[in-house]
């Protein structure tokens, strides 16, 4: 379990809106983590496809799929390699990519320059130079550009066609760790001697991973080139236009699959003999729902994050609409409603995609919802049941009816008991709503009791669990938390503690609004700096 | 002799590309069609194959032991009488790991000899599982070093090393395309001729230049990282060569069909019965010698047909001798003896391919609902050519290292091992009872 610092659950609790607002000092300095070596996630590495040539392309799936560590596949990119399995497969896509490039749709979207004869060093050298700037995210070099118009030359002679021979400097380029990669290894500041800050352009893919789920545009590239991103006027601007730009609802919707492994919903197994609201495309629709709730929170509105728990406001299709007992706000897709305020739902542990993927194929589950909320919301580490200890629980019977019945086991148990009292009684307050999400009054003729508590704060429901966790002193830095180990792809080191701190400080200061969290960070002195290469 | 790539290329590329000598590769062995290299034994092929949420020990451990009719199958292992005099079943083996991640710590343990790695929610292993230590000594004359597919789910059990899974292909079709997709040549067919090859080679040497260029700016994690990178880079050159040299000739070797669907089955049985005939036929073809079949993974909680819940959750919390949790055993059972009959089913000189081969079946615990690693279950079938005593079921009475078993596997694919495992794990020796 992680310990918050005494001073900052201090500070958080002078921040509410009852009391005066602190003034947050400047970030501090830091010296830098040591860099990381990231791998594209599976959805960077599309972005960043359709980013070069257009939204329109075909993309063969994921070549590498994701490996989650520390509950991030961000975190895990840092740690993965690349397969053989996936060195055939980026190699596959790399060529589906680089015909789609020459065909006649999208030839003339990039294409610089018009070959004279069969090989044409100086147009070849133009589209390599113009490609691998976006692909590689920093002007190539001079013998590394030698070296890809030498192989396109080589390559269009064999054929005796130009553009067939560039498909393979293309798939060069798309093959490359310098685009299936993401190093960042700094240079030395020169205005704090000793230190080592990212480069222009390592910043710029820093903030367009994080901020875009992509490669940098042009734009930002050229604000790299002109050292804009190395003082704080210039990154500020990048900042905000980057987060004004559409392309930021494609970062905060990868955050979110990734904070939610919303991914997993697309090969759920439920039982359609119990849950008889299943329908095709259910899930799919669920996900939905949970994408565009945040993307209407932190765009549409710039509101507070925590409203994430406890609002109304949501997106429906005509089956979650079934599914939850509310009219459907639009005939096709998911469309804009409000839950009814007397009702039992709202909020995030309130959508289908979450009570269903925290769940069983043919019931519901306490303890995974229990451990979802620990885990994923408030930061805290479960441990694994210790081993040899006999898990059953008592079959549904008279004595027994509901799921609290049954589990009570846990908590009678004193070596269960040190971590169910911590999980069961979070998914107990869920238990209104089955392994799919439909609100339910009663288990086997038995009214459900939903009542909790929540590390001393009682309550009772969905309604009542989700304030309480809004109230809860590890929410908001547990949000700061994910936030900025997706962008850093690092767990939180002794060095970030204070940078961390700062985040929560900050962010309580500018109403808890995710798009200030994401300026903060990005301005701040740990995403800038970086530490020497680790031996 | 080694293969000097370069040759080829200034062949293909200089004049008349159809009439390119190529040079012999070093391992084509023979083209008799009856038999390989030194004209007598046949390779060995080793595949591990997994199943979830461990067995009930009760009903899985057979009553006697010894050779032949002195054993009978129990009754969790019914479903393999039909291969009962191929196998290998060693119980009564614990695994000496800290069991701090349930259905993880064990079977990394279990696979790669060595302690866990990470905290839970890190989906891997602390090194090399045991078909990629096979792999790394045989899986070197073949175009795949190694093939690795799951019936269901995306998860990987076969590690090349922390944090490098080797993703396992659970499609059938994107299998085919792979295995005997457009640029397979069955026997008897051309090599592939096509400059293309030697350019996406060319292309190739460019990328390995880049990831030595950026390793050399890097501390020395990241450099082993990219190590891997590098080494899947030569199988896939290697790869290339090989398909300009034209298929060897094996008798056991013919096209399979293509699948009819585009797309994953609609269940695990059904979808592991398409992949594992493609599978039997990679290893006929030599496509590849090394395989890893995951029926389903760790702590997978698949509603089996007709259970009241999830496998994991029935493991938990059915009472009793859990019926629905067995009946889902000796469903994956079921499973296992059909690939493990259809690589008996395929002729190579007087033996069949089981008989060449050495399977590896196992699970991520031994009693799903305490998550316990002690009589640990692991069934070998095939005798590696002869390595391995067939149809013998030992028990060991003394929570023997589970690694013996593995050095035991290892040793009978011909790999000259000192020792697997480390610290509490560590043996020098295998299981003499099994070995021939």
């Amino acid at each position: 379990m992680k310990h918050l610092p005494l001073l900052l659950v201090v500070a958080l609790a002078g921040c509410t809106p009852e009391s005066e607002p602190l003034a947050v000092g400047p970030a501090p300095e830091v010296t830098g983590d040591a860099p990381v070596l990231r791998r594209l996630t599976e959805s960077q590495y599309e972005h960043a496809l359709q980013d070069l040539f257009g939204d329109d392309v075909y993309i063969p799936d994921a070549p590498e799929p994701d490996l989650r560590a520390a509950g991030l596949g961000r975190i895990g990119a840092s740690q993965v390699t690349i397969s053989p399995r996936g060195v055939e497969r980026y190699e596959a896509a790399a060529y589906v990519l680089a015909e789609q490039a020459l065909n006649d749709v999208h030839r003339s979207t990039w294409m610089p320059c018009e070959p004279e004869g069969v090989t044409d060093d100086a147009c070849a050298g133009q589209a390599m130079e113009l490609l691998g700037r976006r692909a590689w995210r920093r002007p190539l070099a001079d013998d590394e550009l030698a070296t890809l118009v030498a192989l396109v030359n080589d390559a269009s002679t064999t054929l005796g066609d130009f553009d067939e021979g560039l498909q393979f400097g293309i798939a060069a380029l798309l093959q490359s760790p310098d685009f299936l990669m993401r190093p960042e290894l700094g240079e030395p500041d020169p205005d704090a001697p000793g230190k080592l800050r990212y480069t222009g352009f390592e910043m710029a893919s820093r903030l367009s991973f994080m901020l875009w789920d992509s490669i940098p545009d042009d734009a930002l590239l050229d604000a790299a080139a002109a050292g804009d991103l190395d003082n704080l006027d210039g990154l500020t601007t990048e900042v905000d236009r980057m987060i004004a730009d559409p392309r930021a609802h494609r970062g905060l919707r990868a955050w979110t699959d990734d904070l939610l492994n919303l991914g997993t919903l697309a090969d759920i197994q439920k039982d359609p003999t119990v849950f008889v609201y299943l329908r095709e495309g259910l899930f799919e629709a669920a996900r939905e729902e949970t994408l565009a709730g945040l993307e209407d929170l932190v765009f549409a509105r710039d509101g507070d994050l925590r409203d994430l728990l406890t609002t109304r406001h949501t997106f429906l299709d005509r089956n979650l609409a079934t599914l939850y007992g509310v009219p459907a706000p639009i005939r096709d897709g998911l469309g804009p409603t409000d839950l009814p305020e007397d009702g039992a739902r709202a909020g995030l542990l309130g959508q289908a995609a979450i009570l269903a993927q925290f769940a069983h194929p043919r019931s519901s589950s306490a303890t995974k919802r229990g451990k979802f909320v620990r885990e994923t919301l408030l930061c805290q580490t479960m441990p694994a049941p210790p081993a040899g200890v006999n898990t059953a629980i008592p079959e549904p019977s008279p004595d027994a009816p509901t799921l609290r019945d049954r589990i009570a086991v846990h908590l009678e148990t004193p070596v269960c008991a040190a971590c169910h009292k911590l999980m069961d009684p979070i998914g107990l307050a869920l238990e209104q709503f089955d392994g799919i999400g439909v609100y339910r009054t009663t288990e086997a003729d038995t009214q459900i009791d939903a009542s909790g508590d929540l590390d001393g704060k009682k309550y009772d429901g969905l309604i009542g669990l989700a304030r309480a966790i809004r109230a809860h002193n590890s929410f908001v830095p547990c949000m700061v938390n994910q936030v900025a180990r997706a962008a850093t792809g690092i767990q939180q080191t002794d060095e970030d503690e204070a940078s961390y701190d700062w985040l929560a400080e900050k962010f309580a200061e500018e109403d808890f609004r995710l798009q200030a969290l994401w300026r903060d960070l990005a301005l701040s002195p740990m995403f800038r700096r970086v530490g020497e290469v680790q031996e | 002799m080694t293969i000097n790539r370069r040759t080829v290329l200034k062949g293909l590329f200089g004049g008349a590309v159809a009439t390119v000598a190529l040079p012999p590769l070093e391992a084509m062995m023979n083209r008799s069609g009856t038999a390989w290299a030194d004209g007598s034994s046949f390779p060995k092929r080793f595949a591990l194959w997994t199943w979830a949420n461990g067995v009930v020990p009760a009903f899985w451990t057979p009553s006697a032991q010894g050779v032949g009719s002195a054993w009978e199958l129990s009754p969790l292992l019914q479903p393999l009488a039909p291969v009962k005099s191929k196998l290998a079943l060693v119980t009564g083996l614990e695994i000496r790991a800290i069991n701090s991640i349930p259905h993880y710590s064990g079977f990394g343990s279990l696979l790669t000899g060595l302690g866990q790695l990470g905290t839970e929610g890190d989906q891997t292993y602390a090194g090399p599982t045991i078909d990629q230590i096979i792999a790394a000594q045989i899986g070197g004359d073949t175009p795949y070093r190694s093939i690795e597919a799951g019936a269901w789910f995306s998860e990987g059990m076969s590690f090349n090393g922390p944090h490098s899974p080797n993703p396992p292909e659970t499609n059938p079709f994107a299998m085919y395309q792979r295995l005997f997709g457009p640029t397979f040549r069955a026997p008897g067919e051309d090599a592939v001729i096509d400059p293309k090859l030697g350019l996406r080679q060319s292309v190739l040497d460019v990328v390995t230049d880049r990831v030595t260029a950026l390793q050399a700016k890097l501390g020395s994690a990241d450099r082993a990282r990219l190590d891997q990178h590098l080494s899947g880079i030569r199988d896939l050159e290697l790869r290339l060569t090989r398909l300009q040299a034209g298929p060897p000739d094996l008798a056991a070797c013919s096209r399979p069909d293509e699948p009819l669907s585009l797309d994953k089955l609609e269940d695990p049985f059904l979808n592991h019965r398409e992949l594992a005939d493609m599978l039997v036929m990679a290893l006929a073809c030599d496509q590849t010698r090394v395989l890893s079949m995951a029926f389903m993974t760790p702590v997978s909680n698949y509603l089996f047909p007709g259970a009241t819940a999830g496998h994991h959750e029935l493991t938990h919390n059915e009472p009793g001798d859990q019926p629905s949790v067995q009946a889902n055993t000796i469903r994956a059972m079921e499973e296992l003896s059909y690939f493990l009959s259809k690589l008996d089913s395929v002729q190579e000189g007087d033996a069949s391919l089981l008989d060449h081969s050495l399977v590896m079946a196992t699970t991520d615990v031994s009693l799903g609902k305490t998550h316990s690693l002690d009589d640990y279950p692991i069934v070998l079938a095939g005798s590696a050519d002869g390595a391995l005593v067939q149809d013998i079921h030992y028990h060991s009475t003394g929570r023997e290292n589970a690694s013996k078993i593995m050095l035991s596997a290892i040793r009978a694919m011909g790999v000259a091992a000192p020792s697997f495992g480390d610290e509490d794990r560590l043996t020098t020796d295998g299981i003499s009872a099994i070995e021939a």
